[in-house]
């Protein structure tokens, strides 16, 4: 009974989110990936809140991220443990505690799906973003959400969604949760960014 | 007349001896047999490569014509109905599933692998790291491993693996523009087993078809295939249709113009009794000589014997109204004993090549002719009937008659030819030697087209960097290999080597197995080390019992063997550690080398050989052509030789000599100008045009124009001509390059050497 409550809740819920999509005639995914598409340089810090199966607490860490359209995204951390990692013409380079380590984005479909997730957010590249998910868009230009259900079943297999909210053309969070339980919260302050 | 019975009886008697021996032959096809026995370990290497190995499984598939995503669809649909037959030994294709016993394997026995570091201070950093990663980007990828393998295990034996990385698309490997999906198929048969390749190669196209009718909008969708084993299937069709087709037109052929010229089919088919006998005799001695007999030599030495089918021309064809054969056989015989004796000489060279297959076309020839001639002189007269005159034949003379009519003019022209052929050959630029290994295989261009496509998306690049390292044993070889990673690990961190692929990396040595398992601590130890490491960091140690439960189970677990492995990681130790005379050899891949001075030196050190496959494969054909050239000019003096021996004279040495030298000089510079490079196949045919055009001028140059046997020797000549035309002109029209270049170069050949001869063995006449 309880669940079916609430369903029918959620099936409320969405139907008045699809309305206020709906209310502000005019806007919608391919207006979302304009906006998006047109900042072709960022910087912003983030904050990332981390929980798995094998942590005890929350893992919080802090660092910078950077985008240049298209394909550059890297991922500065400087606590609690520096590494980094660089996205570069869809060659990864990770560098961790001394050790670096490269590959390129495609060998991994699982890989290939999470880095995809955040740079076809960043670019607006509606159509590499629908290669790995269905996309759902809710809310308006002013505060959207979007929510990614993998469509690759190996991606499937570890990733349950990811929620990207945002303003505008700018994203202020990445929500990514996995089968096993574990998420990552991500929020973003955007330092500087640049139009053309 | 008490003769006859008993000379017939002792040819049936030896026929029968033949053709029982020919049947209980072995008759082998791989092409490691036919190539020398000695040579550098590089080079048997390669010829391992050749025969079997890894790389002789492979089976290259191509799914084109549909978009993208059908290709895929169609890719996962094939793999998987293809993995549930017992023909494949793995199946790629890029998709879920095309690593699972590779994976499987390497995550079961990760601590037999590799060896971890498991104190206190290892596992702290593993931890940090592992923090690191949770928090990069791939965290949740990463993560979901941790509980069972924080210390990276896993991660650092997949780096330490190379496997073939081809562009993805749609979840499974494609053509980075997606024009094709691409399969890895190693197949359970080695490719030179034809048998079993046909019977894969069908069920991969039964799957396909299969799998065509279950992928929606797949309709017009077509599947390529290519690799050793397709080459092999394919080769043994064309050259079956080739033969057949071909031989049964070229028989057709030269029956047309003997029955010209006989008007008589008994005699038609008694002209194939020493071609017949000659064949069975080279069967036999080869068998008797080498213990087997290499398909090539069966094929490719009949073409050699072409010269047989012409010792009947002659005794048919020379055989004066009203005169016995006995008594025509007679006259000729001594010219046609010299002829067949030259060309024995001729062949004789090849006798002594290194390379086993020369030798045994070398005897197979000999053989055949000596078994073809002797038919003529024994058998024939006895089968022929009474006063037989060949009534077609007298026309056949004319063409001659007229060349020597116009002998001034004909002189002149000649030396003008020869004389623009050396130009031409001295002036051509570009090398005359084809260098092309691919070009001697027996493929046609299109297929290694498709072959090298199929390779460079796959990314499956020739290997032409090794490291040998030989081994008395197994365990010695696995224990070796070990010893000299880090020497090679040295190399690729001070960027002299991009990478290598070892045997122990996939099977340690059980010494190793061992000393890893002595290494794991046990488990009150670990999880003891693992709370100290684990001190301050948000760790969840309880979440880590898969890792510690890992760990006991690798301290106690049976050691892995070959028996262990998986068919594709099986497979491919047995092609990095092969057995090599009484002992082993390691053989294992070199990538990116960009130093080859400085790993030869560190390799050395070791005890291992640095070697670059390319130069083998280079030298083995240099050999091979330098050998043909060799031959070529040994038997060119040997058959000199005999016909002084023979003649006695230098001036009817020439008149013999001479002809059969601007002949093959005009034929040189003809190929060669129409394009085509020199191979080794051209120079066996450079030896054929002198063995076959020899007995030509012979016959010129022993009978005096004027004299009634003039115009039936010079009709059998060109009798004899125009069906070694008309055969293997027929032959240069086959796709096999063998039968192409022979052909070619035998029919424009021996025809020059027809005109040559009229112009210039010719006597004066009575």
């Amino acid at each position: 009974m309880i669940s079916g409550l609430s369903l029918r809740r959620r099936a409320v819920l969405l139907g008045l989110l699809a309305l206020t999509a709906q209310a502000k005639p005019g806007w919608g995914l391919p207006q979302l990936m304009a906006a998006l598409a047109a900042t072709r340089s960022a910087t912003a810090s983030f904050t990332e809140r981390d929980t798995s199966p094998v942590l005890s607490a929350p893992l919080i860490s802090m660092g910078t991220l950077t985008y240049v359209a298209p394909g550059y995204l890297s991922k500065q951390t400087a606590t609690p443990v520096s590494s980094l990692f660089t996205l570069r013409n869809g060659q990864v380079t990770l560098m961790e505690g001394g050790a670096t380590r490269q590959f390129a984005l495609d060998e991994d479909p699982r890989i290939a799906g999470l880095v995809e997730a955040i740079r076809g957010t960043l670019a607006g590249d509606l159509p590499a973003l629908q290669r790995y998910y269905s996309l759902t868009l809710t809310g308006s230009a002013a505060a959207w959400r979007l929510r990614l259900v993998p469509r690759n079943p190996a991606l499937a297999a570890f990733v349950q969604s990811v929620a990207i909210g945002g303003s505008q053309g700018q994203v202020t969070s990445i929500d990514t949760l996995s089968t096993d339980g574990a998420e990552s919260r991500m929020s973003i302050r955007p330092a500087r960014a640049h139009a053309p | 007349m008490r003769r006859k019975p008993l000379i017939l009886g002792l040819w049936l008697a030896l026929l029968a001896g033949c053709a029982v021996i020919a049947a209980r032959t072995s008759y082998r096809t791989d092409m490691g047999d036919f190539l020398p026995r000695a040579g550098s370990p590089a080079q048997r290497l390669l010829v391992e490569q050749v025969n079997g190995g890894a790389a002789a499984h492979i089976l290259l598939l191509s799914l084109s014509g549909a978009p993208a995503p059908v290709l895929a669809a169609l890719s996962q649909s094939l793999a998987g109905r293809l993995r549930q037959q017992p023909e494949f030994l793995d199946v790629l294709n890029g998709g879920p599933g095309s690593f699972t016993g590779m994976q499987d394997y390497f995550w079961n026995n990760r601590y037999l692998l590799t060896a971890p570091d498991l104190s206190t201070a290892g596992l702290r950093n593993a931890l940090r790291n592992d923090l690191a990663q949770l928090s990069s980007p791939l965290g949740l990828a990463v993560g979901q491993g941790l509980s069972a393998d924080p210390t990276g295990a896993m991660q650092a034996l997949l780096n330490g693996f190379s496997m073939p990385a081809p562009a993805m698309r749609d979840g499974v490997w494609m053509q980075p523009n997606g024009s094709a999906a691409l399969l890895l198929v190693h197949t359970k048969a080695p490719g030179f087993n034809l048998d079993a390749q046909q019977r894969a190669q069908d069920a991969v196209r039964a799957a396909f078809a299969k799998a065509l009718q279950a992928v929606p909008g797949a309709g017009g969708a077509m599947l390529q295939m290519s690799g050793p084993g397709v080459f092999a299937v394919q080769s043994r069709d064309t050259t079956r249709q080739d033969v057949s087709r071909l031989s049964a037109l070229a028989l057709l052929g030269a029956a047309a113009l003997l029955l010209f010229a006989y008007r008589s089919p008994r005699m038609l088919l008694l002209g194939l009794l020493p071609i017949l006998t000659g064949g069975l005799a080279a069967t036999a001695a080869v068998s008797l000589a080498f213990g087997f007999v290499h398909g090539i030599t069966l094929g490719f030495g009949v073409t050699l014997m072409g010269e047989s089918l012409d010792y009947a021309v002659y005794l048919f064809t020379q055989a004066k109204q009203g005169e016995a054969p006995a008594a025509a056989l007679a006259r000729i015989w001594p010219t046609l004993r010299l002829g067949a004796l030259t060309s024995m000489a001729g062949f004789c060279a090849m006798l002594f090549s290194s390379f086993i297959g020369f030798a045994q076309l070398g005897l197979f020839s000999i053989a055949g002719l000596a078994g073809a001639a002797a038919t003529t002189r024994f058998v024939l007269p006895l089968l022929m009937p009474g006063h037989f005159f060949a009534v077609g034949a007298a026309p056949l003379a004319r063409p001659i008659a007229m060349l020597q009519r116009h002998k001034r003019t004909g002189h002149a022209v000649l030396g003008l030819a020869a004389l623009a052929a050396i130009a031409a050959l001295a002036l051509h630029r570009g090398g005359m030697w084809d260098s092309n290994l691919l070009d001697l295989s027996p493929i046609p261009a299109a297929q290694q087209r498709l072959d090298a496509s199929l390779r460079a998306g796959l990314g499956l690049h020739g290997q032409r960097y090794f490291a040998l390292i030989p081994a008395a044993s197994v365990q010695q070889g696995l224990q070796r290999s070990q010893a000299v990673a880090p020497v090679l690990d040295a190399l690729v961190a001070a960027g002299k080597l991009g990478g290598y692929s070892l045997p122990s990396a996939i099977l340690p040595s059980a010494q190793t197995q061992r000393a890893r398992q002595q290494a794991l601590p046990d488990d009150a130890t670990l999880r003891a080390r693992f709370t100290q490491a684990a001190a301050g960091l948000p760790f969840n140690i309880q979440a880590f019992q898969p890792f510690f439960t890992a760990v006991a189970a690798a301290r106690a677990a049976p050691l892995l063997t070959q028996a262990s492995l998986p068919p594709a990681l099986a497979l491919q130790v047995s092609s990095l550690l092969n057995k090599a005379g009484r002992g082993w050899m390691v053989m294992a891949p070199l990538s990116g080398v960009r130093d080859p001075a400085a790993i030869a030196h560190a390799l050395a050190a070791v005890g291992a050989q640095f070697t670059n496959l390319g130069q083998a494969a280079t030298g083995l054909l240099q050999n091979f052509q330098a050998q043909a050239v060799t031959l070529a000019v040994a038997g060119s003096l040997a058959i000199l030789l005999l016909l002084w021996l023979g003649l006695r004279a230098w001036r009817a040495v020439l008149a013999v000599a001479a002809p059969l030298a601007v002949a093959v000089l005009l034929t040189a510079a003809l190929l060669t100008l129409g394009g085509a490079k020199l191979s080794i196949f051209m120079v066996a045919g450079f030896l054929l045009i002198i063995a076959i055009g020899s007995n030509y001028c012979l016959f010129f140059a022993t009978t005096r124009p004027g004299t009634a046997e003039w115009p039936r020797a010079a009709a059998a000549i060109v009798l004899a001509n125009f069906c070694t035309v008309a055969a293997y002109g027929l032959l240069s029209f086959s796709r096999i390059p063998v039968l192409h270049d022979i052909g070619r170069t035998v029919a424009i050949g021996t025809f020059l050497v027809l005109l040559c001869s009229a112009l210039l063995s010719t006597r004066r006449s009575a």
